[in-house]
């Protein structure tokens, strides 16, 4: 289910360019289909406030660039 | 005039976008008009004919259901929002839009007295009657809305004309914002801002451009514009490749030619930042755009040394921490600058900035044939001079093959504003070639 979630944020974050399904099956980092850095940063507003977390930008970001990263990071932030 | 009645008055402190804008233009003025900036709208054929009193109604419509149109600035400064007033209306018959538009911008807005907005009905020409309105031409004063507010004010004006209505409920409104700002949610988003500004004003260079340049001109504020399709068809074909934006590829060469002219290893850029990322305030009209901090180490200090890749691997995550120092409070960032300027003995402010201003872009690959013949397109031109500028080096990116340099002469003179912009298209013409 938290897969499911987070593809479809990651696909009303960038306005459809990629679709929940797309992120999903993804082979390629998210930014290549489209999830452009005003994407991500939407992305992250949004998983902030719906799981309340914080993500510090200071850190290691490579978990945004892929649904099954971004739900281990939201996994282990939670 | 158009008389408007909204539904609430009230006075709250400047929002964090409305003081940063403060701030620009009082150390800006007297060519504080500089913020002016304003918009065309051409009357939809499916909303054809549309009288004056119809559109002055629409827009009456958009100052009672946007508060910041009716907002001006009070004495601390602080933001009083009136709930009734008339807002003055020319009508211009048979004039061109664009020159109206010039004209409402030229002078500086009455802060406290004068209503944030301009508007111009330009009617008649041609066949058409005399009262038939072809372009309304909207004028914004920098505290009542930034690009994206303005877009959305023409935005709701459109659909205004072409159904009789405005759809959907209000954004949320300057005054919310304020108080927003100042509860436990908005202290929580301006520390996290806070510290990502504090933590680079400790080791970036104390400014950009800190030499004199010995070639001060008189005016000594001056533009430079690029049209360049080669720099918009490099740029999209860059993005491409390493799956980012050309926005992104834009800031990172721009940074990595500053590195290259300054002899900088560490660049800090004030990129202007929407602040529109939560769902809530995309569709605001207000001020809400502010500048974050961007750096980028680009090593050796030459972009020539740095491959492409490199550096925009670099630029990625600055670039959110970029968006995210962006959504500050300006309070606490003078603080900051006092602060750490004082432990390092030295004023820190970047004074170089950068502004992409289009809505949308769009990056598809093109040829190396295409990239190349392109570069017989390009020319150069000096639209701006003025006495005061808020910066030292202002980009502006105003189409995809359109970006300017705005400098004061004292730190870089005109040759080198002219050889920075070719030197960028060489940047990324010879990146995207590779």
């Amino acid at each position: 289910m938290l897969r499911e979630r987070l593809a479809e944020l990651v696909s009303q974050s960038c306005d459809g360019e990629i679709s929940a399904a797309e992120a999903l099956e993804a082979t390629v980092p998210l930014s290549y289909l489209g999830l452009t850095s005003l994407a991500q940063m939407r992305l992250i507003d949004t998983l902030e406030r719906e799981y309340g977390v914080e993500v510090d930008l200071g850190g290691d970001i490579a978990f945004l660039d892929s649904v099954d990263g971004l739900a281990a990071w939201v996994s282990a932030a939670r | 005039m158009i008389s408007f009645s909204g539904t609430r008055s009230g006075r709250a402190p400047l929002t964090w976008g409305q003081r940063a804008i403060w701030d620009a233009i009082r150390r800006t003025a007297p060519d504080d008009h500089y913020f002016n900036f304003g918009r065309v709208l051409e009357v939809p054929r499916g909303a054809r004919p549309a009288s004056a009193a119809h559109v002055s109604r629409g827009i009456g419509l958009l100052v009672e259901r946007h508060e910041a149109l009716r907002t001006l600035v009070g004495p601390g400064p602080c933001q009083i929002l009136h709930d009734r007033g008339a807002l003055p209306v020319r009508v211009a018959a048979g004039a061109d839009p664009a020159a109206v538009l010039a004209e409402l911008s030229a002078t500086a807005f009455d802060y406290e007295h004068e209503w944030p907005l301009r508007v111009a009905l330009v009617t008649g020409g041609g066949l058409l009657s005399e009262d038939e309105v072809t372009h309304v031409v909207l004028v914004f004063c920098h505290m009542a809305a930034d690009g994206l507010g303005a877009e959305q004010v023409v935005r709701d004006l459109r659909l205004f004309l072409l159904r009789g209505a405005l759809p959907g409920g209000a954004p949320p409104q300057p005054l919310d914002l304020a108080r927003w700002q100042e509860s436990p949610g908005g202290r929580r988003q301006a520390a996290g801002a806070a510290a990502l500004w504090e933590r680079e004003y400790r080791r970036i260079p104390a400014t950009m451009f800190g030499l004199p340049s010995a070639a001060e001109e008189r005016p000594p504020i001056r533009r430079a514009a690029l049209t360049s399709p080669a720099i918009d068809l490099a740029a999209q074909r860059l993005a491409v490749r390493h799956g980012t934006s050309t926005s992104t590829v834009l800031l990172a060469a721009v940074s990595a030619l500053v590195a290259e002219v300054t002899g900088h290893g560490t660049v800090a850029v004030l990129p202007i930042v929407s602040n529109r990322f939560g769902r809530d305030t995309r569709t605001a009209v207000t001020t809400l755009s502010q500048e974050g901090l961007f750096v980028l180490g680009t090593g050796s200090g030459t972009a020539r040394g740095t491959a492409f890749a490199d550096l925009l691997a670099a630029a990625r995550p600055a670039v959110l921490r970029a968006y995210r120092s962006g959504y500050h409070d300006p309070g606490d960032r003078e603080r900051i600058a006092a602060e750490t300027s004082r432990e390092r003995g030295v004023p820190i402010h970047p004074y170089c900035c950068f502004n992409d201003m289009r809505f949308t872009e769009r990056a598809t690959d093109h040829d190396d044939e295409r990239i190349r013949r392109a570069r017989s397109e390009t020319s150069l031109t000096w639209p701006l001079s003025q006495d005061e500028l808020n910066c030292r080096f202002c980009v502006h990116v105003t189409d995809a093959a359109r970006i300017s340099v705005t400098a004061d002469t004292r730190w870089l003179g005109t040759a080198d504003i002219e050889r920075y912009l070719l030197g960028l298209e060489r940047l990324l013409v010879e990146a995207a070639l590779r």
